[in-house]
């Protein structure tokens, strides 16, 4: 749903100009054509350009890529505002990215991007009418390089004859009428197989970022396996990569997919917030601190620049600065999910949960299904000690990300909270089967046994967790505790020296130490 | 408790001082909300040199000793160090000498913690409250004094140029009887 709306914001410059074929969008191409208010002329001009553009395309796509996104987006804007019907004829198809390059390139990417968008329609999926919107900027030229585009001329009119009878989405009414004007050029018919190709390429990373969207992480990692090299080595398609490792949390390959996206096309800001919270939770500073500086100098307008400034004052643990930043981004663009959602992160940590719970509303406003904001505000609710309301959030959560191991582990917390540690266990036991290489379900199931006095089975818990993270300090000192509960003070005393030795934080040294002072104290002494 | 009270009588001394605010990661400043008072002050000279981060201006007392430096917390806190910024090759006889910490309740229960002899300080010095038992490792209050009893050269008035307060950082993860150390643990126990 929400797909929709965003491709339909992206084409809205699209739309605007064309508004006056709206009478005439179902009628065959000719009609169209002979409306054009320049037809002839502009027909000309399109005619060589794409017979040039299919030379030029690939010499331009490099300088394509260096134009700014951001500070595209506002000229064309201005542009479309008050450019009449002339330059519609040439740009309707176009997305906005190519909108201040010359006449005849303009055009040569008109018909070139025109030829794509009754693709989309034939296959009439939403997803991937917003995956191709999205892509268009950073990915078109290198799908379509191909000399694909004058077959694809074959298939357009084939789905305009198909979908001509019922009502087309807005946003092809503009891009047929554009594709008449080149298909006047190119009366050649060639085979269709080349257009079959494209599809089969579109269709691939359409069900993958579907896929993704719907948090099947690794199906949609799989799915973009399945694409040619070539392809897969893009910017876009490695910044998809990269998000779906970030999902799963496996931030090593996130790290490895995001900087090779960054390789492919340096400029694109795609993924680049998720790509600097990956390097926070991988406290790679440097890498961190250097991405923001390159992200700010490509564009200071873009709310994924401060974003990452954000997340890198964040890990110096200046929050108040790192709040700053990422309510900048949200000034930028206020339809920015995540930076609502870091707003909330950095409110969280200054102890401010009111204003936390009015940034994650803010981000769940805008987008119900970004389940960070719902895992947040059932964080904030596990601290303030409202476990009904905790568990309802992080219920939500997992039910948009059904696959994380990580909220599965909070939700058997907020569980065992409520004193349901049935149902916990039940829940961990999940997270645990989700994620081998999540750690915290296994902490936290001895921390419920623990509770519910099975301390043998805590005890074996934490033995096999000890042999996955030797140096946490928490195994440790809980396993003294158990011991200590047990009586078996010498096992106490071993453990807790151990956890010491981990360098825990200073409340927890006071904790232990208090701890071993007390060890040969019986527990009825104890304050 | 009898540990308590020969903590108060222990006098510490603190040579030199240091140019740079170095304080341990864990720790995080408290008093950004707290509200903050002084016995007295010369006019320009007021509370706000004490936090405004900048070395070259200073609180300036201006009244009888002992000068008060009063921090009242909006919640009862845990508190471990206070840092003092003081510049004797400056501010000579103007430069503390003999520093009471006190905690309590409010201005009726006041108690002494800590006190300290400051020695030709010059740069940042740091006071930890914590107390010889691990269960007093932090003072928790509602609010904190810092009284300057003498001065260097038996200076009347005093001079601080900056004042800040510590105390330890919550566990981020709620429901934990232990933080986490581990990378592992670390990396897999948030979700951002």
């Amino acid at each position: 749903m929400d797909l929709l709306k965003e491709a339909e914001t992206a084409l809205c410059p699209s739309n605007e100009p064309s508004s006056e074929f709206s009478g005439v969008s179902h009628s065959p191409p000719a009609i169209l054509r002979n409306m054009l208010p320049n037809g002839p002329t502009s027909s000309s001009v399109c005619a060589d350009a794409s017979q040039r553009s299919t030379v030029k395309s690939i010499i331009q796509a490099p300088r394509r890529k260096l134009v700014d996104e951001g500070k595209l987006k506002m000229i064309s804007g201005r542009l479309f505002s008050d450019s009449g019907p002339r330059r519609s004829t040439r740009v309707a198809g176009e997305g906005v990215s190519t909108a201040n390059i010359n006449g005849i390139t303009v055009a040569g990417n008109g018909t070139n991007h025109s030829s794509k968008y009754p693709s989309i329609s034939k296959l009439g999926s939403a997803a991937f009418r917003s995956v191709t919107v999205r892509k268009g900027q950073s990915l078109s030229t290198e799908t379509f390089s191909e000399g694909v585009r004058s077959e694809l001329d074959d298939t357009r009119s084939n789905t305009a004859t198909t979908t001509s009878g019922s009502s087309l989405p807005p946003d092809t009414r503009s891009c047929e009428h554009d594709s008449s004007v080149s298909r006047a050029s190119m009366s050649v018919s060639k085979p269709a197989s080349g257009g079959l190709q494209v599809l089969s390429l579109l269709k691939i990373i359409g069900e993958g970022y579907r896929l993704s969207c719907l948090y099947r992480c690794q199906d949609a990692l799989d799915v973009f396996m399945q694409l040619p090299h070539k392809h897969y080595n893009t910017g876009w398609v490695l910044s998809q990569v990269g998000k779906a490792h970030f999902e799963l949390v496996d931030y090593l390959e996130a790290e490895r997919a995001f900087n090779n996206a960054r390789l492919a096309s340096p400029y694109s800001l795609e993924g680049m917030d998720i790509y600097s919270t990956v390097l926070y939770h991988l406290k790679e500073d440097m890498k961190l601190s250097y991405l923001a500086q390159e992200l700010i100098s490509t564009d200071r307008l873009a709310p994924q620049s401060w974003c990452a400034t954000g997340n890198c004052y964040s890990m110096q643990k200046d929050h108040e600065t790192a709040l700053k930043n990422f309510q900048r981004a949200v000034q930028l663009n206020s339809r920015f999910v995540y930076a609502h959602t870091l707003c909330g992160h950095e409110y969280v940590a200054l102890d401010d949960f009111e204003n936390g719970i009015r940034s994650y509303q803010n981000a769940l406003q805008i987008d119900v299904r970004h389940y960070n904001a719902w895992h947040g505000l059932a964080m904030i609710y596990l601290h303030q000690e409202k476990y009904e309301f905790s568990k309802h959030h992080f219920q939500r959560a997992l039910y948009i990300n059904a696959h994380s191991s990580i909220i599965m582990t909070y939700l058997g917390t907020s569980l065992h909270a409520l004193k349901r540690n049935e149902e916990a266990l039940a829940v961990i036991e999940k997270a645990i089967i989700a994620d081998k290489k999540n750690p915290l379900p296994m902490y936290q199931k001895a921390n419920i046994l623990v509770s519910m006095g099975e301390f043998d089975s805590a005890l074996n818990v934490l033995e096999e967790l000890k042999e996955y993270a030797p140096h946490e300090s928490s195994v440790y000192a809980l396993m003294g505790k158990i011991y200590k509960r047990r009586d078996m003070y010498d096992m106490a005393m071993l453990h807790f020296g151990l956890a010491l030795d981990l360098k825990p934080s200073a409340t927890d040294v006071a904790a232990i130490k208090a701890d071993i002072e007390k060890l040969h104290m019986p527990d009825e002494l104890e304050d | 408790m009898a540990t308590e009270s020969s903590e108060g009588e222990e006098e510490t001394k603190l040579m030199g001082g240091n140019p740079q605010l170095v304080v341990d990661a864990d720790l995080r400043e408290m008093a950004m909300n707290a509200a903050w008072s002084v016995s007295s002050c010369k006019p320009g000279n007021g509370v706000s040199s004490l936090r405004d981060d900048n070395y070259e201006t200073y609180w300036q007392s201006d009244g009888a000793q002992p000068h008060l430096v009063n921090i009242q917390f909006q919640k009862k806190v845990k508190l471990q160090l206070v840092a003092l910024y003081v510049d004797f090759n400056l501010d000579e006889s103007y430069t503390p000498s003999k520093i009471s910490i006190r905690a309590g309740d409010g201005f009726h229960n006041l108690k002494e913690i800590k006190t300290v002899e400051l020695v030709k300080p010059t740069g940042w010095v740091y006071i930890s409250l914590s107390g010889n038992d691990p269960r007093e490792t932090f003072v928790n209050t509602f609010m904190l004094q810092i009284g300057v009893l003498s001065n260097h050269l038996n200076g009347r008035d005093t001079h601080v140029r900056q004042i800040k307060i510590y105390g330890p950082r919550p566990n981020p993860i709620p429901h934990q009887p232990f933080q986490f150390t581990s990378t592992e643990f670390i990396t897999y126990s948030t979700l951002r």
